[in-house]
């Protein structure tokens, strides 16, 4: 009986006419999210490419210019010197045995790798720069960096495969599910089926297999599709878990929505009323809910303004200005290894600027770390509102499963600062003792290596989404089963 | 009877559940992000006027130094809001709120406000324009669905019918009683909205708020009669009333979330803006090459070539001008070509986008909507792009200023013409840069760039009552 129904429903289905304009509707956007998703993650690397080939360019040639004047100086038997730093060709040591010249002019750049699913979620990776310059600058300098990106676009977000599975896709189950019982019962045969040998339970649950596995076909079909298509490194076993992650969320969130169409059904109201009532709910549950819970969190935990930031900066920029002198003094003071020998007043235009930075950072240091508070702050009110709308919940797994969420970014930019420091505390040593940089350093400069995180922290990073989810399924689905004990067959 | 059917039609939306919990939901989130709304604005408005006067300042209390290393130094530009951007924030979150304006560099606007909040914020921001471009249309269609279809199905249209009440009358009837329930709503939240508008002092914006708001409140109406007319229409069209409801909310999604996302995808693959990365090696490339592919070195040395001819000497420290501001001054002119090249051609491609956008309203009223309501809040990236070739003019004027000012002065100073010559300049040389305000476009400038989505709404309106029209006459009274 139950199988003959879930034929019969599959048929029907396969006859609705606007079934198949919504499912077409959902595999093409589907199609296009995972070909856009692709070229944003191409547009990224080609950007990332682009920048460290400028830069190791620029290394390059000052390595090429400093080997050229060690063969003079072996040739003429002088002395390999260091160049005090100038702008533009002459005579004299080139650029590129000044390490302050190296360290502050060329810059590595620090790259996040992208997943193998970074095209499924975009995330905030079109509002991060995943790619950042790191030289002798201040950490200011580096947090300045943005992706070029036409505001707009930002503003109105990407058509990524995350956008699909949230928004689309329970539209998609709710226009299958939205009359399950109340169209039958409208139309009279649900009492008729009622007689034969199958209870309202084993009724209902047909008509959900029978849609849950059309549904489950299309996403699983479609989902390969857009991982053959858009993902990246597919022969590798992470980019496979990973997808698997995609699918066990994605079929989730598809369950909470066919239980909730389940309980609005049992309630027992018209079609129309059923269909008002669940249009409202999607658009409580992912549109508004959302949007509430960033506007609280930005409001109980505002993040300090950038504006802010740069006067802070500038203050201290200047009142350093002022004392170039005792900064100066104040710097060797505190670094006596690196005062130069016999060049007492080594006033250069590096050394100025190397102390500048170093109180620039410092004064805006307590500053950051308000930016963190405030951004852990407003995440963790997030993590504890999530509960509050399915959508949420998944987009956060989403985007943890892509490798596009804030935790993962934040762990990258701590790495990238690390590197700073190392990168400055090598050029800074050398230029300041004023060491001449020989051909064979620019072999040990400081390389910045990606290291990715365990695997653990992005597992219980996503956890509590993921079990938010199975909860509120599992809630949605056993109030039904309870409420069918009351349901009145007839229409009447 | 148009008034008869319009006054039945308001009594039966007044009684119906489905009235009090959409209206009581739009009410509570309409005050709620007015609220909001007024709130970031204020603080945004006090965080950027004290930032920019505190720049200001700071530029003509730098610490006496030489006039290049003062504009080195710089200035920044700290973008204004008028006081509209509390109901549409527009693209102010996501658009750079500050440039940083110094010698040898033109550069991009920074400090996105959107850069430090969760990612939760990427599901929208919820402002007044967010509720009545997405929630409006909702109500709309939640209270009309039922107009002809559900009337159909209970057998009361064909009693009407029979009465001899025309179909014309009932359409403007039923259309008439619609709209006042929904005005019902709307309104009260409108002079919410007026009374915290005029409590933000009305200061700013180019001018003509009064003017703003009744354009604004046009564009929204038009967009409201679009909805209320495809839903009577389709409603008189589909068989049933579930149907008409499914149609009306699959428009409606597609209208609101699908459109302006594929919009935007359809824009970028269009006209395809470099990745940042990209951006800079081909600028600074350029930069190298030249743009004629005369390297800068050759230009300046034909420059000095030139100037030696000129004045009849041959050596840098005979010249009777002081060589070091020139050959700033002249850096700044060889590189001014290429930034604007590379800049422009960004700020161009944006538009572009903006404009494939708004053309592709024809498919969904909601695109060409959003900009005018952008645009007349002041939000908008016309006013974004206005900021940032503002500040780059400012930064162009700011440092010819003072390398002219050192080209003139330094020579006088004791006729020493080389680096030693190290001209220190004071406040009051700093301040022949007059300080940086910024002006927003006039509304008529910005009206000239909305006046083609004004044109799509009014065009979709009439579509919209002439489908209405239609599909009332040919309505079939049957249940089927």
């Amino acid at each position: 009986m139950q199988r003959l129904i879930i034929s019969h429903e599959t048929r029907m289905i396969a006859r609705g006419g606007a079934w198949w304009t919504i499912l077409a509707l959902l595999v093409v956007t589907l199609g296009f999210a995972a070909w856009t998703g692709a070229r944003s993650v191409e547009r990224q690397l080609k950007g990332a490419a682009d920048a460290a080939a400028y830069e190791d360019g620029a290394r390059a040639r000052m390595r090429a210019d400093t080997e050229a004047y060690a063969a003079k100086v072996a040739a003429t038997g002088g002395t390999y010197e260091f160049a005090m730093v100038r702008h533009g060709p002459g005579q004299g040591p080139p650029q590129g045995t000044n390490a302050g010249a190296v360290g502050a002019e060329t810059a590595v750049f620090a790259a996040l790798p992208p997943t193998g699913l970074a095209a499924f979620a975009i995330g905030q990776s079109d509002v991060q720069l995943n790619y950042l310059p790191v030289s002798m600058g201040t950490t200011l300098d580096t947090m300045k960096k943005l992706e070029v990106e036409n505001p707009l676009n930002l503003q109105t977000g990407p058509l990524d495969i995350a956008f699909v599975v949230i928004f689309l896709l329970p539209i998609f189950i709710l226009a299958m599910t939205y009359d399950l019982l109340s169209s039958e019962k409208e139309r009279g045969t649900l009492a008729m089926i009622m007689a034969h040998p199958i209870s309202l339970r084993e009724l209902l649950a047909s008509k959900v297999a029978a849609r849950a596995m059309i549904l489950l076909g299309v996403v699983t079909v479609f989902g390969l599709l857009a991982l053959l298509g858009a993902g990246t490194g597919l022969d590798h076993p992470e980019t496979w878990l990973r997808f698997a992650g995609w699918l066990a969320v994605t079929v989730l969130y598809s369950i909470f929505w066919f239980a909730l169409a389940v309980l609005v059904n049992v309630y027992g109201r018209s079609s129309a009323t059923n269909g008002t009532v669940l249009a409202g709910a999607w658009l409580v549950l992912v549109v508004v809910i959302p949007t509430l819970v960033s506007l609280l969190a930005t409001t109980i935990y505002p993040a300090p303004s950038r504006m802010d930031l740069i006067v802070a900066a500038r203050e201290a920029q200047t009142a350093n200005e002022k004392s170039m002198q005792q900064t100066l003094e104040r710097f060797y003071s505190e670094h006596m290894d690196y005062v130069p020998v016999g060049d007492q007043r080594a006033m250069d235009f590096l050394t100025l600027s190397q102390a500048n930075a170093a109180s620039i950072e410092k004064a805006l240091l307590p500053l950051y770390e308000r930016f963190r508070e405030q951004t852990a702050r407003q995440e963790e009110l997030v993590q504890r509102f999530q509960f509050a709308s399915p959508a949420i919940m998944t987009q956060l797994a989403l985007n943890e499963i892509s490798g596009t969420s804030t935790g993962r970014y934040q762990d990258f930019l701590e790495q990238v600062s690390r590197f700073r420091v190392e990168w400055n505390a090598y050029f800074a040593e050398r230029f300041l003792k004023r060491e001449p940089l020989r051909p064979g350093d620019y072999d040990t400069f400081p390389q910045f290596r990606y290291q990715p995180e365990s695997a653990r922290a992005a597992w219980l990073r996503v956890l509590p989404s993921v079990l938010g989810l199975l909860l509120a399924a599992l809630a949605l689905f056993s109030l039904p089963m309870l409420a069918l004990r009351r349901f009145q067959v007839a229409a009447r | 009877m148009v008034i008869t059917i319009a006054r039945k039609e308001f009594a039966e939306i007044m009684r119906d559940g489905r009235f009090r919990w959409t209206a009581a939901l739009m009410v509570l989130l309409l005050l709620t992000s007015i609220l909001a709304g007024w709130q970031r604005f204020a603080a945004y408005t006090a965080v950027q006027s004290t930032a920019q006067g505190e720049s200001n300042s700071q530029w003509l209390k730098q610490g006496d130094k030489n006039p290049h290393s003062a504009a080195h130094y710089g200035n920044y530009a700290f973008k204004p809001l008028g006081p509209l951007a509390f109901f549409d924030s527009g693209i102010t979150s996501y658009a750079g709120t500050t440039v940083f304006m110094e010698a040898h560099k033109q550069n991009f606007a920074i400090g996105r406000p959107a850069s430090d909040t969760s990612a939760v914020a990427r599901f929208g921001e919820l402002n007044g324009a967010m509720i009545l471009q997405v929630l409006l249309p909702l109500l709309i269609i939640f209270l009309g669905f039922t107009a002809f279809a559900g009337e159909r199905e209970d057998g009361t249209l064909r009693q009407v019918l029979s009465m001899g009440v025309s179909r014309t009358s009932l359409l403007w009837g039923k259309a008439t009683g619609l709209a006042a329930a929904v005005l019902l709503v709307v309104v009260p939240c409108l002079v919410a909205g007026g009374i915290f508008l005029a409590a933000t002092g009305l200061q700013t914006v180019g001018g003509g708020v009064t003017l703003r708001v009744a354009l604004l409140a046009v564009a929204y109406l038009l967009y409201a009669g679009i909805f209320l007319f495809l839903t009577l229409a389709v409603s008189a069209w589909a068989r049933t009333a579930r149907t008409a409801l499914m149609i009306m909310v699959g428009f409606w999604a597609f209208t609101a979330f699908i459109m302006p996302k594929a919009a935007t995808e359809i824009s970028r693959v269009e006209y395809p803006v470099p990745a940042f990365g990209t951006f800079m090696a081909e600028m600074k490339a350029h930069q190298t090459r030249g743009i004629d592919g005369v390297s800068p070195y050759a230009k300046l040395g034909r420059y000095q070539a030139e100037l030696f001819r000129k004045y009849q000497v041959s050596r840098v420290e005979d010249l009777p001008v002081y060589w070091t501001a020139l050959r700033m001054q002249k850096l700044e002119e060889i590189d001014q070509p290429v930034f604007d090249l590379h800049y422009g051609q960004v700020r161009d491609l944006y538009l572009a986008q903006q404009r494939l956008q708004d053309r592709l309203g024809i498919l969904a009223p909601t695109l060409p909507l959003r900009s005018v309501s952008m645009g007349l809040a002041g939000t908008s990236l016309i006013e974004h792009n206005k900021f940032t070739t503002d500040a780059e003019d400012f930064r162009h004027n700011m440092v010819f200023k003072m390398n002219d000012y050192l080209s003139k002065a330094a020579v006088d100073l004791n006729g020493v013409n080389d680096a030693t010559n190290y001209m220190v300049a004071n406040e009051e040389v700093f301040a022949i840069v007059p300080p940086y305000r910024y002006e927003p476009p006039a509304l008529a400038a910005t009206m000239a760039v909305q006046a083609g989505n004004f044109g799509i709404l009014g065009a979709w309106l009439i579509a919209a009552v002439a489908l209405a029209w239609q599909a009332t006459r040919r309505m079939s009274m049957e249940r089927s």
